[in-house]
C-alpha cells in the first residue's frame, strides 16, 4: 500500500468539494491514493455517503480502508445511485488519505468493474442562480 | 360505620388532602407572563405594516468569490489572550497535521454564525411572527421572533447554540439581535482558527432582500468582550436556491464510527 500511496501522490491543484461536517483539515489534499479492492459497505446517508473498501496490501492481508464522501444529493447530480455499488463490487477507488497514514481516504473518483467513472459534485461551489 | 371505621376514614382523608393543603398555603413563585406563541393563530392575526420582504425560499452561501466564504474573518478582530491560546493552540496542530478540538466534527452544534454558512442550504419560512429557519446542516433550528416580544429573562434562559434571536423592521431592513448562547463547544470559526465563542456573544444582523430578491444579504456586528475586542464586522451574501430541498440529516451514532478522519490520532481534543 505504501507503494500505491508513493506511486500516487501528486499535486492535485483543484479545489476540493468543502461539504464535510467535520474540519477537513485530517486529509492531506496534495496527496492521492489509489486503492483496489472489493466493496464491504456502500451507505447511502446524509450527511456523508462512505465506502468501506477491502484492499490487499503487498502482505496479502486484506485492510479495510474508509472513503468517505458527499452527500446524497450532490452523488445523484453527479449521477450517483444508491445501488451504484453494493458489498462485493470490485472497484478502483482514488482518494485524498488521512495524514496519519490510517487507512482512510476522501473520495476523488470511483472506477465500476464495467470501466465507468464517476466523481463528485461539488456542492454550489461558487456562482450566483 | 362504627367509630373505629370512622376515626379510620378520617384519618386516611386527612393524609391525602395534608399535601394538598400545605400547597395551597405556601407562598406561590410568580412566573413569567405566558407569551402568545409565535403560531398562535391570535398572535399571527394581530394588526402589524406588512413586512418589506418575504425570506421564504432556501439559501445558500454564495462563494463565488472564494470556496473560504463560509469564514467571517479576515478580517479579524483582535483576539483577548483567552482566544488568542485556542488559535496558538489550533495553528500549532495545524502545522503538526492535527485537528484542533473538532467539535462541529464531534457532533456539536454549529450554532451561530458558523451554521448560516455551511455548505448546505438553510429553509426559511417567514410568518407574520417569525422566521423559522432549519438548516440542511444537521437540520439545526433557528427561530428569529419579529412578534415584538423581548429577549428572555437572563434567570430563567435555556442558552443554545443559535441563541435566542428577536427582529425588527427598519425600513426595508430586518434587523436581528441575538443572545443567550452556549459558551462551550461553539467556536466562531475553525481549521486552524479556532476562535472560541463565549456566552456574552451578541450578534446583530442586518438583513436585507437583494437582486430582485434572488440574494440575501447579511451584515454581521458580533461582540464578545472575553473573546475579543470591540466589533466583528462581516456581511455575507446567500443565493437563493430553488432546485432543492433540504433533507433530513442527523449526526447519527454511526456515522462518525464510519468516518475515520473523525476518529483519527489527528484529533486533538
Amino acid at each position: 500500500m505504501k507503494k500505491i500511496l508513493a506511486a500516487s501522490a501528486l499535486a492535485l491543484g483543484i479545489v476540493a468539494p468543502a461539504v464535510a461536517h467535520h474540519s477537513p483539515a485530517a486529509f492531506d489534499r496534495t496527496k492521492e491514493v489509489k486503492l483496489v479492492g472489493t466493496v464491504k459497505e456502500f451507505r447511502w446517508q446524509n450527511p456523508h455517503t462512505w465506502i468501506e473498501v477491502l484492499v490487499p496490501n503487498e502482505k496479502g492481508q486484506e485492510v479495510l480502508w474508509g472513503v468517505e464522501l458527499t452527500s446524497p444529493t450532490y452523488l445523484i447530480r453527479a449521477g450517483w445511485k444508491s445501488n451504484t455499488i453494493k458489498a462485493g463490487d470490485k472497484v478502483t477507488v482514488v482518494g485524498n488519505p488521512v495524514r496519519s497514514g490510517e487507512p482512510a481516504a476522501i473520495f476523488v473518483s470511483l472506477t465500476l468493474a464495467d470501466g465507468r467513472v464517476l466523481h463528485e459534485r461539488p456542492a454550489r461551489l461558487g456562482g450566483t442562480p | 360505620m362504627d367509630t373505629r371505621r370512622r376515626t379510620a376514614t378520617a384519618l386516611v382523608a386527612a393524609l391525602a388532602l395534608g399535601p394538598v393543603v400545605a400547597a395551597a398555603q405556601a407562598p406561590q413563585a410568580a412566573a413569567p407572563p405566558a407569551q402568545l406563541s409565535a403560531l398562535a393563530p391570535a398572535n399571527i392575526a394581530k394588526a402589524r405594516p406588512k413586512a418589506p420582504f418575504d425570506l421564504t425560499g432556501n439559501w445558500f452561501i454564495d462563494t463565488s468569490t472564494s470556496a473560504e466564504a463560509w469564514r467571517f474573518g479576515p478580517p479579524y478582530p483582535k483576539l483577548t489572550p483567552a482566544a488568542q491560546v485556542h488559535v496558538d493552540a489550533s495553528q500549532k496542530a495545524t502545522k503538526e497535521g492535527k485537528i484542533y478540538r473538532d467539535d462541529i466534527g464531534q457532533c456539536w452544534p454549529a450554532g451561530l454564525p458558523l451554521i448560516m454558512t455551511r455548505y448546505w442550504p438553510m429553509a426559511m419560512i417567514q410568518i407574520p411572527t417569525a422566521v423559522y429557519m432549519v438548516s440542511g446542516f444537521m437540520n439545526s433550528m433557528r427561530i428569529v421572533y419579529l412578534d415584538g416580544r423581548k429577549h428572555t429573562d437572563p434567570d430563567i434562559v435555556v442558552r443554545t447554540f443559535n441563541g435566542e434571536s428577536i427582529g425588527h423592521w427598519e425600513g426595508d431592513t430586518m434587523v436581528v439581535d441575538t443572545t443567550s448562547f452556549r459558551g462551550d463547544h461553539h467556536w466562531m470559526d475553525q481549521g486552524g482558527l479556532s476562535i472560541p465563542a463565549g456566552e456574552k456573544l451578541h450578534i446583530v444582523e442586518r438583513i436585507r432582500l437583494i437582486s430582485g430578491g434572488k440574494q440575501l444579504e447579511i451584515a454581521y456586528t458580533m461582540t464578545d468582550p472575553d473573546h475579543w475586542a470591540g466589533e466583528w464586522k462581516s456581511t455575507k451574501r446567500f443565493n437563493r436556491v430553488d432546485d432543492e430541498d433540504i433533507q433530513e440529516v442527523s449526526c447519527l451514532p454511526d456515522l462518525n464510527e464510519h468516518l475515520q478522519s473523525t476518529s483519527s490520532k489527528t484529533q486533538v481534543r
